[in-house]
């Protein structure tokens, strides 16, 4: 290094509770066993308590500084003056080159490929994740050097936080004029899980220096390269072998659709057939064959895999007795094992938490019986008594066998008012949708395919399913009164409004914005 | 119990003659203030000086050593009023608090001892919070310090300054009778840096050596005392002053070659200019720069000959004030008008008016001036259009990527906070009873106005949240709801709040959210605190309660509130019914529910090490935590509308058909219990569970656990067989 006529700049962001404080004393203390002064300031309490917050760093050598002279720090990070960037997250590298931190001839920008959702993706209806791939695509742009992997999964994996993670690619990167040695000797002297943040540290180290694949490779502009998503979503679908006779059969009848189409529809039919029956799938297969025979065949028939998807997931609506079927599946506790990171032999208890409605047990009663029932004030009373929430042990006999019991009640689940209920819109939703695709040109098409989409708003429990079902009912009842004003726009307006709030106030407006109807407020 | 412990680093304050101090801003001012023979000190939280605070508490220690009085004060109105202590008596003390909020909850105290005068140096230290990561709306202590004549010093950002001028700071105030403000910006509170110790001076007066009372009545502030201490001020004190800062050069010249041209900066925005001449090539990284500088680390008042001396001679000055209205740039101009210098004075004609003078904004206006004064000696090495184009060299098309994938992260409940479950069931209330009008307070729960909560439509100050509802109450179509933490109660909100609304027939609804601490702040202890900081209701309802305890059910029945209801903020369903019933009720008279619950943080900083101890000593503990059921979670997220936990998140959806991410609960969750409650109360979907994971079983355990999974495991596997019988 030649001597330093200025100091180094260095921005790190990270979300609260990160540890971006420790990393930050981390890296103070490396600069100080190398000789190097370090200046260090934050917005403490900003990241209270979720939200993103900066540190940032000047450094300067202490053999360069004149007898007596303090070097002049900055206390703030500038745009354009920005040597290394370290981010903890995906977003929060976007973030830092939003803010302009990020400048192509002078920063290198570390981050995790990671993603922490933030609240606006989390509360989204249905899907708000951003595009993290875009993110960092323009961060690989406009960073000198940019160094990512998904260091929380790295930490992970040596069972300690992401900061000794963040702390081993900045030491890899070997943007800091510090010895390796000074990084270790800060890690070892926390006396605090050394071992693992060390372990964590050398992976990390490793796989920074390592990058490229060149060792000790040349420096330089380190473009991002999009990965594929998922090497398994490229990978065309194979079609499994069938495991039973009827499996045979049903796996014919679905060779007579397109390829592009198998995935969804094997998918679906394995869904329907674990939910009811053979006959099940079957009923499902004769619905899609016919809207396949309407089927123009755009986008790889994308009308047909879009209705097939929805149409399964509607007809796989979650019963009293379907979620009593997920929750005594064998595979569930190792399911809950693995998800709360329990030991293999460690015991644990597991309470669910339920509240059923009076609409949800008449659901299940036989479709008259379930009628009569809520029709009689008195029989809503008396069920009221008991819709208290529940707390039930799973693991204890008694609700197991409870609701293994529940779970057995689907075999006359073709009587109950639950299934006439919901099949009778799905009935309405098809009749639609083979309307629309019936019609001669495009429109007819486009129509269609959103009409499908909509398939996707029908979903939750209670309220939810309250909301989203009426929303349907008021769509189909439109199309149903005015199929010729309808068109593959409005619904789409119709769709997006639905998701935009969860009390029906952007669908209402919407609906009672274009009359004439009556049924917008039946929905509402 | 604060939330950062300082208890290691406050033995630094202990380093005696020529040790070197490593550390933090505050922890400097604090010694500085020890190296000065403080008396007394005092202050109320609040960021940026919260930490002080907490050193100084964590300091007791140290500060009895030397024979200094410590008190949290219960506002900074208590503060001000300590400093009454030098007006008599050669007392040196010092208090803290956030501006511009403390101030103003100070300023009837501070304006009282401004007018009478001290003997002692009395200092305000303000944390300024202005600019990025400020929490409040953004004004200047200037003002302040102007009308009521107290001196203000904004010293360079650098540790030896921050001392110097703390010690010189006292003297000053001593020199000129006046009361100052010791202006701490947000990032040189927090800048790490070094300086060379000095030893401790003990207090000249102390419990040790106490003073002999003595009146002097032309001190207090009846009339016509106060027409000659006004006089005083402008005869005496002022000129005393300004001799002494000009005496003591506590004000800075740093020469530079291109006399004609100079910058006359606050001390705090002395390093932002530095760098930003070193970019421009006009200074080093010592801070030797081509451009004469004038720093001001007296603020307020100007020294007019220091003024004109600048400024004779040059043709061209910026000056940099940061925030408005612009009174430095007001004072200089007339300081030249009357010396008749006719030296051009930029300022906020090419600097931004509002705002914080950032790396950038203060490059950009270096450039502009530079480029103004056209010195055909200096070249840039960058032009004003490259300085522009810095601040985003992002294009138009990278640009709308970013706006759309980088999404806000707004300040949001910790996860656990118990406030969540209060604000899961006013939202729940306010879909039968709403939609609400809420007048909030400062707090944590003022996060409650942002998503996903959405409650709250103005926040009035601290503890102010009752009596800003009195105005529009009249005209709601429901009770009048305000909310209010236990730290504003204190505050402000038994006095301004409770006590005139009782007087005055309010028949609204008061929630006071008692987390136990001061906890946006960073969990200092508040009156209500109960020791060992354990909340009835909540945790352990047979934990010792304080005998000195102040409750604030108490406090409320004492002002005359008749409705008091305490209920924990984790039944949601008795929140709802007691907000509903609060809210409803034909009983006159204000309601206050009190929702408990304790603060998380703090909570798991106690419990985690409790926990560890007993899982290591072998002792049969449970842990809980709770998980969302992939299969069931139909991906709506309306439990993360409801309670925005930070541990509730998403991930893809397991199931290849469907698209929406489903909620999942992450490695964080603490077990609270909030997401089961809110799926019963709001009868969400049957996908949560709460997992009880064992620790050192016991024997009963093992042998239920075993015969459970025997027969269960039975039947499971005869199901298993049967699916695959029947599978595809």
């Amino acid at each position: 290094m030649t001597a330093a006529t200025q100091t180094i700049n260095m921005v790190i962001a990270a979300l609260g509770g990160e540890g971006g404080g420790v990393l930050t004393n981390w890296i103070i203390d490396v600069a100080d066993r190398e000789g190097w002064l370090c200046q260090s300031t934050s917005l403490a309490g900003v990241a209270q308590r979720t939200g993103a917050t900066i540190y940032y760093l000047e450094m300067f050598p202490r053999s360069e500084l004149p007898e007596g002279v303090q070097p002049v720090m900055s206390l703030f990070p500038a745009q354009g003056d920005i040597d290394v960037a370290i981010a903890s997250e995906v977003a929060e590298a976007g973030r830092m080159v939003q803010r302009g931190f990020i400048t192509p001839q002078r920063t290198t920008l570390i981050a995790s490929d990671h993603r922490v959702y933030g609240i606006t993706e989390k509360e989204h209806l249905s899907d708000g994740i951003v595009d993290a791939l875009a993110l960092q695509e323009v961060a690989g742009r406009y960073a000198r050097d940019y160094i990512h992997y998904d260091m929380l999964t790295l930490a992970n994996e040596h069972g300690t936080v992401i900061s000794s993670v963040l702390l081993g690619a900045l030491a890899g990167a070997g943007v800091l004029p510090f010895d390796k040695s000074s990084y270790e000797a800060v890690i070892s002297s926390t006396g605090k899980a050394v071992a693992s943040n060390m372990a964590a540290f050398e992976a990390s180290y490793q796989r920074a220096s390592n990058r490229g694949g060149e060792q000790g490779a040349e420096r330089g502009v380190e473009q991002f390269v999009p990965a594929q998503a998922s090497p398994a979503a490229d990978a065309p679908f194979k079609l499994p072998a069938a495991a039973s006779a009827e499996g045979e059969r049903l796996l014919g009848r679905l060779q007579a659709f397109p390829v592009s189409c198998h995935e969804v529809v094997y998918h679906a039919l394995a869904k329907l057939v674990d939910y009811q029956d053979y006959a099940y799938a079957d009923q499902y297969l004769d619905e899609i064959e016919q809207l396949l025979a309407l089927d123009r065949g755009d986008n790889d028939y994308e009308l047909t895999c879009e209705s097939a998807r929805y149409l399964a997931l509607w007809m796989c609506f979650e019963d009293i007795p379907r979620v009593a079927q997920f929750k005594t599946r064998a595979s569930r506790m190792d399911k809950v094992r693995s998800e709360v990171r329990a030991e293999d032999d460690q015991l644990f208890h597991v309470t669910e938490f339920f509240r059923p409605r009076v609409e949800e047990m008449a659901a299940i009663l036989p479709a008259r019986l379930g009628r009569w029932v809520l029709g009689s004030s008195t029989c809503c009373r008396f069920l009221n008594l008991f819709t208290g929430g529940k707390q039930l042990r799973t693991n204890t006999l008694a609700v197991y066998l409870t609701l293994r019991t529940l779970a057995g009640l689907r075999r006359w689940r073709r009587a109950s008012l639950g299934y006439q209920h919901e099949h009778a819109l799905i009935g309405r939703w098809l009749q639609a949708l083979k309307a629309a695709a019936a019609r001669p040109g495009d429109s007819g098409q486009a129509l269609a395919l959103e009409l499908a989409e909509c398939g996707r708003l029908v979903k939750g429990y209670g309220d939810t399913r309250a909301r989203t079902s009426g929303q349907m009912q008021a769509m189909l009842e439109r199309i149903e009164q005015q199929p010729e004003q309808v068109d593959a726009d409005a619904v789409a307006q119709w769709r997006s409004a639905a998701l935009a709030d969860d009390e029906n106030r952007a669908f209402a407006e919407l609906m009672a914005q274009t009359p004439p109807s009556s049924s917008a407020e039946q929905a509402a | 119990m604060a939330e950062r412990s300082f208890a290691k680093e406050v033995l630094k304050l202990r380093a005696g003659d020529g040790e070197l101090f490593k550390g933090e801003g505050i922890l400097a001012i604090t010694k500085a203030l020890l190296q000065s023979g403080v008396s007394y000190v005092s202050g109320y939280q609040g960021s940026p000086i919260s930490h002080l605070m907490d050193v100084l508490n964590d300091a007791r220690e140290i500060l009895g050593e030397l024979g200094v009085h410590f008190e949290t004060s219960g506002s900074e109105a208590t503060a001000a009023a300590m400093l009454s202590a030098s007006i008599n008596y050669p007392l040196r003390g010092a208090v803290t608090w956030k501006s511009t909020v403390g101030t103003n909850v100070a300023s009837d105290a501070l304006s009282n001892v401004a007018s009478s005068g001290v003997v002692g140096g009395a200092m305000v230290i303000v944390g300024e919070d202005y600019g990025e990561g400020s929490s409040i709306m953004q004004e200047r202590t200037y003002a302040f310090a102007m009308k009521a004549q107290m001196w203000l010093l904004d010293p360079r950002p650098n540790l030896p300054s921050i001392v110097d001028m703390v010690e010189k700071g006292f003297q000053l105030s001593e020199a000129s009778n006046t009361p100052l403000f010791y202006m701490m910006r947000i990032r040189g509170c927090h800048v790490t840096g070094e300086f060379v110790a000095k030893d401790n001076i003990p207090p000249r007066f102390s419990n040790r050596n106490p003073v002999v009372p003595h009146r002097e009545p032309e001190k207090i502030i009846l009339p016509p005392n106060v027409y000659a201490q006004e006089r005083e001020k402008i005869a005496e004190r002022l000129p005393a002053a300004i001799a002494f800062i000009k005496e003591h050069k506590l004000n800075e010249w740093f020469p530079g070659k291109h006399e004609q041209l100079g910058i006359i900066v606050q001390g705090g925005s002395y390093n932002t200019v530095i760098r930003a001449l070193q970019r421009q090539g006009l200074a080093d990284a010592f801070g030797q720069t081509d451009i004469p500088l004038y720093v001001m680390n007296v603020a307020y008042p100007l020294v007019p000959d220091e003024i004109v001396q600048f400024c004779v001679g040059k043709q061209q000055v910026l000056v940099l004030e940061e925030g408005q209205p612009e009174y430095i740039e007001q004072g200089i101009h007339t300081a030249l008008r009357r010396a008749d210098v006719q030296t051009r004075i930029y300022g906020k004609d090419i600097m931004p008016m509002a705002g914080e003078y950032t790396g950038q904004v203060t490059l950009e206006g270096l450039t502009r001036f530079l480029e103004a004064a056209a010195l055909p000696s200096i070249s840039l090495r960058l032009s004003r259009e490259e300085v522009e184009a810095l601040r985003s060299p992002l294009t138009d098309a990278d640009h709308e990527a970013l706006l759309s994938n980088v999404p806000p992260r707004p300040s949001g409940l910790c996860t656990g906070c118990p406030e969540r479950p209060l604000f899961s069931a006013i939202k729940q209330v306010q879909r039968e009873l709403g939609p609400f009008h809420i007048s909030s307070d400062i707090g944590c729960h003022s996060f409650a106005t942002l998503a996903p909560f959405n409650l709250g439509n103005t926040i009035m100050g601290y503890g102010l949240s009752l009596a800003s509802s009195s105005g529009i109450r009249h005209s709601l179509p429901h009770k009048s709801i305000s909310i209010m933490g236990d730290g504003g109660f204190w505050h402000n909100g038994l006095t301004s709040g409770v006590t005139s609304a009782v007087f005055n027939k309010h028949d609204g609804v008061l929630i006071i959210v008692d987390n136990g601490y001061a906890a946006a702040t960073g969990g200092q202890d508040i009156p209500s605190l109960v020791e060992p900081n354990i909340i009835a209701t909540t945790i352990d309802a047979d934990a010792p309660s304080r005998d000195d305890a102040q409750s604030i059910d108490a406090a409320c029945r004492g002002a005359g509130v008749k409705w008091v209801r305490t209920v924990s903020t984790y039944s949601v369903d008795t929140m709802k019914d007691t907000l509903e019933e609060a809210l409803t009720t034909s009983t006159p008279g204000l309601k206050v529910i009190i929702a408990e619950g304790e603060c998380m943080l703090n909570r798991q900083r106690r419990i985690k090490p409790l926990m560890k101890k007993s899982i290591d000593d072998g002792k049969r503990t449970v842990r809980a935590r709770f998980m969302v059921d992939a299969e069931t979670c139909t991906g709506d997220h309306a439990c993360i509308r409801i309670s925005g936990c930070p541990s509730l998140t998403i991930k893809p959806n397991p199931d290849p058909l469907r698209k929406d991410p489903v909620t999942y609960v992450d490695n964080s969750c603490v077990g609270c219990g909030v997401c089961g409650a809110n799926a019963h109360a709001a009868i969400l979907c049957p996908s949560f569970s709460r997992v009880d994971l064992l620790y050192n079983p016991s024997r009963m355990d093992r042998l239920l656990g075993r015969m459970r999974h025997s027969v269960i495991g039975w039947l499971q596997q005869r199901d298993q067989r049967k699916e695959r019988n029947r599978s595809l």
